[in-house]
């Protein structure tokens, strides 16, 4: 059985991984100032509050992947002898828990004060000697939370897929949709202004929405990893196409007469079983399937680890519901 | 391409707004009714900042009040009641205003528009001419009138506490309020025992009346700063 190899990223990866660090370094720091910033002018706004809400929801992701892309590269110890890539879905898992769980609340709040016929009241500040309507701030304060977190997460979104990291994804895509709500907070506080007060739980409730779908994406996504799902590919749309190369690959041996391939998803790593059937009058099996395991392996950067075993014949389900061709 | 296209949508909508437009303005309309109109008061007594007798409303809320519905051109039609009753009628918008002494922190915050503080007093401890000052409440007599809630504040830091109506002419430290003291020429201490932050209350959300009031009570901090002492003499 081969060890899980410390070796984690080809040059190339290695240098969008460090990339992708700095870039959500700078997030968090960038996310902790809108967070203040937006604190500081606070009302009642109720869609003010759930966008507030929203932008220190995403402070998580950028975290767990700065701390558990970390222990996730460690290498793999007597106790976790797959490598500890797992850590990544675990916390993804116990992120989107939250995410989701928040989201309901604010879209409960948000209903609960439309319900209630809540009236919004937004106060004023002192600003040199004059007296200004806090809604006159909370608009630039939400523009300077999002445009530049749409900017970021544009840049994020390529490193993501080529480092096949679904935190990092799932971070990237949510800042890039990050100008939709702030531009739902401003439409509730220019709707408080105009004296609409309806117009800030309706935008509320609609931010909440997009935080609750996020977070059901994001748990459907980490739960399924958890669950052993075949790998997809990383925006989710499709099986990613590595497990029918390993399958290619394997059959193109002249000496298999039949294999089979099941590739489960660890972090951005890929384990996984082959079985395959060879010919009757192999008598240097292990040496033929050590070189495969090697060559296998050079398909993809992300397969780390690939057991071949040899069986008389493939049955199972797997087989059964394999598309043909 | 969407991203440039939402930000540009974003300064748009921003822009169109900054251009021509009066905002905050009332969902229920109460400062417009108010303006050359009626101004519906609701008032509870709690001197100095509210008094009221048969004749007429007074104390230092009593007169801002007078003086806001000048500047609006509206006559005020008092109510008096109590505190919980009016507030009710406030957060129901049958009610424009409510003045009773309202500080910060009042259960009913987020029932009601509070405006910020127009003045900050304090509850502490101050002594009377000659009356030196031990340096910590712990042991020591102090004057407090009864029911004043400080008192429980100093009596957890180990005061024992002696009622008195009368502060004014007392012979050892008391516990009233930093404008009172002022009044009365005894010392300040530095032992602070509550904060007050003090507050009109208008209708939830009405943001144009509550903007104007608080354009209004901000012009006036220092008067009624200076105006308290004279409440107590």
């Amino acid at each position: 059985m081969k060890q899980s190899v410390a070796f984690e990223f080809p040059d190339a990866r290695r240098e969008d991984y460090t990339r992708a660090r700095r870039l959500e370094w700078w997030t968090l720091a960038y996310l902790l100032s809108a967070v203040v910033l937006m604190a500081l002018v606070m009302g009642q706004s109720q869609a003010m509050r759930t966008a507030w809400a929203e932008d220190l929801l995403s402070l998580v992701p950028p975290i767990i992947f700065l701390v558990c892309s970390r222990i996730a590269l460690r290498p793999p110890s007597q106790r976790f002898r797959y490598g500890l890539h797992r850590a990544m879905s675990a916390a993804h898992l116990g992120a989107s828990v939250a995410l989701l769980a928040m989201g309901l609340f604010l879209l409960y709040e948000a209903a609960s004060k439309l319900v209630r016929a809540e009236h919004p009241t937004i106060g004023a500040m002192e600003m040199f000697g004059h007296t200004v309507w806090l809604g006159w701030l909370m608009l630039p304060a939400l523009v300077y939370s999002a445009v530049p977190v749409v900017f970021i997460g544009r840049m994020k979104l390529p490193l993501a897929e080529r480092l096949y990291d679904k935190v990092l994804y799932a971070d990237a895509d949510m800042n890039k949709a990050d100008w939709m709500t702030a531009s739902a907070a401003m439409v509730g506080v220019i709707g408080i202004g105009l004296g609409y007060w309806w117009a800030d739980a309706a935008a509320a409730g609609l931010i909440s929405l997009s935080v609750t779908r996020d977070g059901y994406r994001n748990l459907r996504h980490a739960l399924f990893d958890l669950m052993d799902q075949s790998p997809r590919t990383i925006d989710n749309t499709r099986p990613d196409p590595i497990v029918e190369r390993v399958h290619q690959k394997l059959l193109a041996y002249p000496w298999v007469m039949d294999a089979d391939v099941r590739l489960r998803v660890e972090g951005h790593a890929l384990y996984g079983d082959a079985f395959i059937v060879p010919q009757q009058d192999i008598n240097d099996l292990p040496d033929r399937i050590g070189r495969a395991v090697e060559e296998v392996r050079a398909l993809d950067w992300r397969l780390h680890e690939i057991a071949i075993t040899p069986v008389p014949c493939i049955t199972g389900d797997a087989e059964r519901d394999r598309p043909k061709g | 391409m969407r991203v440039i296209s939402g930000a540009v949508w974003m300064l748009l909508v921003l822009a169109s707004l900054i251009v021509g437009c009066d905002m905050p303005r009332d969902p229920e309309g109460t400062l417009r009714r108010a303006t050359d109109g009626v101004l519906r008061v609701g008032v509870s007594a709690n001197p100095p900042w509210t008094k009221v007798t048969d004749k007429a409303v007074t104390g230092i809320e009593a007169e801002l009040v007078d003086a806001f519905a000048r500047e609006i051109g509206a006559r005020v039609e008092w109510t008096v009641g109590t505190e919980t009753e009016l507030l009710q009628a406030l957060a129901r918008f049958e009610l424009d205003l409510v003045i009773a002494g309202l500080t910060r922190g009042t259960p009913w915050q987020r029932q009601v528009a509070l405006t910020r503080a127009y003045v900050e007093t304090a509850s502490l401890i101050g002594l009377p001419p000659e009356v030196p000052w031990p340096g910590s409440l712990n042991g020591q007599e102090i004057l407090a009138r009864p029911g004043d809630p400080a008192i429980a504040r100093a009596r957890r830091r180990g005061a024992r506490i002696v009622s008195a109506r009368d502060l004014a002419a007392a012979d050892r430290p008391v516990l009233a309020a930093d404008w009172e003291l002022q009044a009365w020429d005894f010392a300040p201490t530095g032992t602070i025992l509550e904060q007050h932050a003090h507050v009109m209350a208008a209708p939830p959300g009405e943001n144009a009346l509550l903007l104007r009031l608080q354009r209004f009570l901000n012009e006036r901090q220092n008067d009624v700063r200076a105006a308290l002492p004279g409440m107590a003499r």
